[in-house]
C-alpha cells in the first residue's frame, strides 16, 4: 500500500517535470566550443569546459595560455573567450513573457567578444559588462573587450 | 595617430610589469555586428563617460578612477592582433524557425511543413549538436491539455527530423503549454500564431 503510494507519488513527479522545467529554465546558456585548457568553477567545485556543457548564473570560467572558449546564451547572447580571460555569468535573468530580463557579465581578466541577444534588444538598461575599470552598457551590438 | 595610442597601451603595460601594484588597464572596441549593422555602447566609471556608436572606434581606461578616453578608430589589423583568439572560437549567432499548427492538432500548417527543409539545411550547414524544440499553444482549453498538446507538437516536429537523420541526441524538447503566447490574449481564446513549435538551432 505504501509502495503504492509512493509510485503514485514519483509518477506525479515525472509528470509535472516538463511545467518544472518550464517554469523555473535556471539553465543561461551552453558551451558551444573549447580550444585548449578552460576550467568552469561553480561554487567551490571546478570542472574542465567541454562543448555542450551548460552556464548557470554565477559561474565563473577561465581560461589557460592557449585556451578559448566560445558561449551561447538562451537569449541569443555570444560569448567568446581569448586565452587567459576570466568571466563571471553575474546575473542572468531571461523571462521575457514576465519582463524579467537581467544580463551582468564580469571580465576580471584577458579578452573578451560580445554579440548582443533578445536581452539587449528587449532592455538595454538590462545588460552591463563591467571590467575592473568601467562599465560597458550596450545596445544591439558586438562589442571587443580586453582587461590587463 | 592609432598607432601612437596603440604604443602608449604597450608603455603602460611595461609598467604594470616594472610596478607590482598597477592598475589593470581595459580596452573596448564597437565592431560591426554580423548583419554589418553598428550598435552603439556607453563606457563609464566613476571619472566619466564615453558613447561610441562608429564601427572600430575604441577606448582605453586606464583605471576607475580615470575617465575612459576619447573614442578613436583602432585599424583592422590591431583589433585582429589584440582578438583574434577570441574572434576565431567565437559561435555563430543562434537561428530560430517557428512553425505553425492545425488547431488542436499535431499537424503541421503547409507553409510550416515547407520550412522544415530550411531548418535541415541549417543543421547541417553549421552542423549543430544544439537543436531546442519548444512547443506552444494558445489558451483556448484547458491549461493541462494544452501542455500535452505543446509537448506532442515539439516531439512531432522533433519526430520528421529525426527521419530525415538527424541524431536523436541532438535534439531537446520542452513545452511551454500556453505560457508563453506570441500573441498576448484572454484566456480561452484560439490563435493560429500561439498554435507553434519553435525550432532554435544552436
Amino acid at each position: 500500500m505504501k509502495l503504492a503510494f509512493r509510485l503514485m507519488l514519483s509518477a506525479a513527479f515525472f509528470l509535472c517535470l516538463p511545467i518544472i522545467d518550464a517554469a523555473a529554465e535556471e539553465l543561461a546558456g551552453l558551451v558551444k566550443s573549447v580550444e585548449g585548457q578552460a576550467t568552469l568553477l561553480r561554487g567551490l567545485e571546478t570542472e574542465a569546459v567541454v562543448p555542450g556543457m551548460e552556464i548557470k548564473m554565477g559561474d565563473i570560467l577561465k581560461t589557460g595560455d592557449e585556451g578559448a572558449v566560445g558561449l551561447i546564451f538562451s537569449d541569443d547572447t555570444v560569448i567568446a573567450m581569448g586565452p587567459r580571460t576570466e568571466l563571471a555569468v553575474e546575473d542572468y535573468l531571461f523571462e521575457p513573457v514576465e519582463g524579467k530580463l537581467s544580463f551582468i557579465a564580469k571580465i576580471l581578466r584577458g579578452t573578451i567578444s560580445y554579440l548582443s541577444g533578445q536581452i539587449a534588444k528587449l532592455s538595454p538598461e538590462s545588460v552591463k559588462l563591467v571590467t575592473p575599470a568601467a562599465t560597458i552598457g550596450v545596445r544591439g551590438t558586438h562589442v571587443l573587450i580586453k582587461v590587463d | 595617430m592609432v598607432n601612437i595610442h596603440l604604443r602608449r597601451c604597450l608603455v603602460i603595460l611595461c609598467c604594470g610589469c616594472l610596478m607590482t601594484a598597477c592598475s589593470p588597464k581595459n580596452v573596448v572596441v564597437l565592431v560591426p555586428d554580423p548583419d554589418g549593422s553598428v550598435g552603439r555602447i556607453t563606457v563609464a566609471n566613476a571619472a566619466g563617460s564615453v558613447e561610441i556608436d562608429a564601427a572600430n572606434e575604441s577606448t582605453a581606461i586606464r583605471d576607475a578612477k580615470t575617465a575612459p578616453s576619447p573614442p578613436a578608430e583602432m585599424e583592422k589589423k590591431d583589433i585582429d592582433q589584440l582578438f583574434s583568439e577570441a574572434l576565431a572560437i567565437q559561435p555563430q549567432p543562434p537561428v530560430h524557425f517557428i512553425l505553425y499548427f492545425e488547431k488542436d492538432s499535431t499537424q503541421l500548417r503547409p507553409s510550416s511543413a515547407a520550412m522544415l527543409t530550411d531548418i535541415l539545411s541549417t543543421i547541417q550547414a553549421r552542423q549543430s549538436e544544439h537543436i531546442s524544440v519548444v512547443g506552444h499553444s494558445d489558451t483556448l482549453g484547458d491549461k493541462t491539455y494544452n501542455l500535452s498538446l505543446s509537448m506532442r507538437r515539439a516531439a512531432a516536429v522533433k519526430q520528421r527530423l529525426v527521419q530525415k537523420g538527424i541524431d536523436e541526441a541532438h535534439i531537446d524538447i520542452t513545452s511551454h503549454g500556453e505560457e508563453n503566447p506570441l500573441v498576448k490574449t484572454a484566456d480561452n481564446v484560439s490563435n493560429p500564431k500561439n498554435r507553434r513549435v519553435e525550432v532554435v538551432i544552436r
